[in-house]
């Protein structure tokens, strides 16, 4: 039986070898893997979140304790998957229309999934169309949106107006963010959560899928 | 030019904004214009001319290196900006790279190029070359350039592992890039380049990791930057150093002590009369209004503009350092909002 405890220093170093490691190891003993993750991989996430929040932590350390659970998670969603195991939520995020960055994006991709949610990453310059048709084949009930330029965020609206033409609005939450993007411009244009960092949208994806 | 050139300017209290971007936008056909070196040129001299510059500050496209280095890799130019590499390039690759130095430009580069030839010969105005500084470069290059370099960072070798051996040999290759366009921007007549290094910041360099002794920003930014300006300052040529990244004091320190710029211009994040303090007298500091909020009444309302900009030139008085009122970047035109941007850049200047 491996040490488990190693996992979640693994985990909180983000040191994916490591974690991929000892996930195998704990797997081939027998392991259950919800215990995995509610007992060592969300811990170990959640103190990240929280080194971030109190300036310990920062982006470069965020994004490899994301990659460190990514990796084990991909030993485990299979097992997940057979033993009917529901996500923690079902996401479609890109950048949208017209914007080529997707560095914010991939983070908030990686931190959700750390976080248990399945995310379906559509990738940059995403047309309105392509999120409707990600939310009716995923049936996800959370759309991320992130844009960095100025000129790109009116594409937001065109894209939350076009999910409400499509009828799927109701069905999602919707989460803004990007570097230009204020909570206010969030209300502006209908959105349902902003968060300016990737460690806070966790959060804020738990908190909409409760609201239901 | 002499450091007392921009000393002089911020002595009589110049103010601007990097706003070639607002005054292209006002023209019919911007699209074709960016492809004539002598319309581009106007553009930027009116620029200057509306602004009370004599500072000819080009366009801010930081595309232009990327499509540079892809094209002699085969990519086509419509396939650039979403174009990463998602392994090591391959040695051939950056062979290719080191050694095209020669290779033509495309015509939306030489029209640049041109444009920083028409401000020199037919202007009095200061020719101002512009490009994206190599680390940035490199992480345009690279489909999720955070994780590698934080490994680096750690220690991690380019032996050790293919995300670190992909930054390696991107950075290598954006280096060479980078001097191909400086060299051809000197050839073309400019006197000062304006280096763009956005992406040298928190976002990409842990300060955990500096922190505890890593010398990434050192191998992966000051390096690199360092024989760029070794190229700038054997033809006389002056850096103007622009990072609007989030950043730490000490990275400020190191840019202005170890590359020493001309005028350095940092973003609405930093406190310029506090960065002062880390800043030799005899560079310039710019900016650093929060131009990239303009476009939003909610978010930036004009009497914030006027209030920010004023307490922005009383602190920089008040430190004696000198300064260059300005945008925090390149005033990018919005569709939507082009005339309240242009109001509150009026306000900037006035206030």
């Amino acid at each position: 039986m491996p040490e488990l405890q190693k996992l979640y220093d693994a985990v909180l170093n983000g040191d994916q070898k490591t974690a991929v490691a000892i996930t195998q190891e704990a797997l081939a003993a027998g392991v259950d893997p919800m215990e995995l993750i509610t007992n060592y991989m969300v811990p170990a996430m959640d103190k990240v979140g929280s080194l971030f929040e109190c300036e310990e932590y920062f982006v470069p350390e965020l994004l490899l304790s994301a990659r460190a659970m990514k990796g084990s998670l991909e030993l485990l969603r299979p097992l997940l998957a057979a033993a009917g195991a529901q996500p923690a939520g079902r996401v479609v995020i890109g950048t949208v229309k017209g914007d080529l960055h997707d560095i914010g994006k991939n983070l908030v991709a990686s931190m959700l999934e750390g976080g248990g949610f399945e995310v379906m990453d559509l990738g940059a310059d995403v047309p309105p169309e392509k999120f409707i048709e990600a939310v009716r084949a995923r049936n996800a009930n959370i759309v991320c949106l992130s844009a960095l330029l100025t000129v790109t965020m009116p594409a937001m609206r065109t894209t939350i107006d076009a999910l409400k033409t499509a009828g799927v609005r109701e069905q999602v939450k919707v989460m803004v963010g990007g570097a230009p993007v204020t909570p206010q411009f969030a209300d502006e244009i209908g959105a349902d959560g902003y968060s300016d960092n990737a460690s806070a949208a966790v959060g804020l994806a738990r908190k909409l899928v409760k609201q239901g | 030019m002499e450091r007392s050139f921009y000393l002089g300017l911020a002595a009589t209290g110049l103010r601007m904004p990097i706003g070639a971007d607002l005054v292209l936008h006002e023209q019919g056909g911007a699209e074709s214009i960016l492809y004539d070196a002598e319309r581009l040129g106007k553009v930027v001299a009116d620029a200057a001319v509306r602004y009370k510059t004599p500072l000819a500050f080009p366009l801010m496209d930081l595309r232009l290196e990327k499509a540079d280095l892809l094209s002699l890799l085969g990519v086509p130019e419509t396939e650039v900006d979403l174009y990463h590499f998602h392994t090591a390039p391959e040695s051939g690759q950056v062979e290719a790279v080191l050694r095209g130095g020669g290779r033509p430009f495309s015509a939306r580069i030489q029209a640049n190029q041109g444009a920083v030839r028409y401000i020199a010969e037919q202007t009095g105005l200061l020719p101002v070359g512009m490009l994206i500084g190599p680390f940035s470069l490199m992480t345009k290059l690279v489909a999720d350039p955070i994780a590698p370099v934080a490994m680096a960072g750690a220690g991690v070798t380019a032996e050790e592992d293919d995300g670190v051996r992909m930054v390696t040999r991107c950075l290598d290759m954006a280096l060479a890039t980078v001097l191909r366009s400086a060299r051809a921007q000197i050839a073309a007549g400019a006197k000062a380049i304006i280096v763009c290094e956005p992406a040298a910041n928190t976002v990409y360099i842990s300060p955990r990791q500096l922190k505890g002794g890593s010398d990434i920003f050192e191998r992966f930014v000051l390096a690199p930057n360092r024989q760029l300006c070794a190229l700038l300052a054997a033809h006389g040529v002056d850096l103007i150093f622009h990072d609007c990244g989030e950043l730490l004091t000490g990275m400020v320190r190191q840019f202005a002590e170890e590359l020493r710029p001309a005028v350095i211009s940092l973003g609405a994040s930093r406190r310029l009369w506090e960065d002062a303090a880390v800043v030799p007298k005899d560079i310039v500091l710019f900016g650093n209004l929060p131009t990239k909020t303009f476009y939003s009444d909610s978010a930036m309302p004009v009497e914030e503009v006027r209030r920010l900009t004023r307490e922005t030139v009383a602190n920089m008085r008040a430190c004696g350092h000198p300064h260059i009122c300005g945008s925090e970047c390149d005033v990018l035109h919005v569709p939507d909002a082009a005339a309240t941007i242009r109001h509150k850049v009026e306000v900037m200047l006035e206030a």
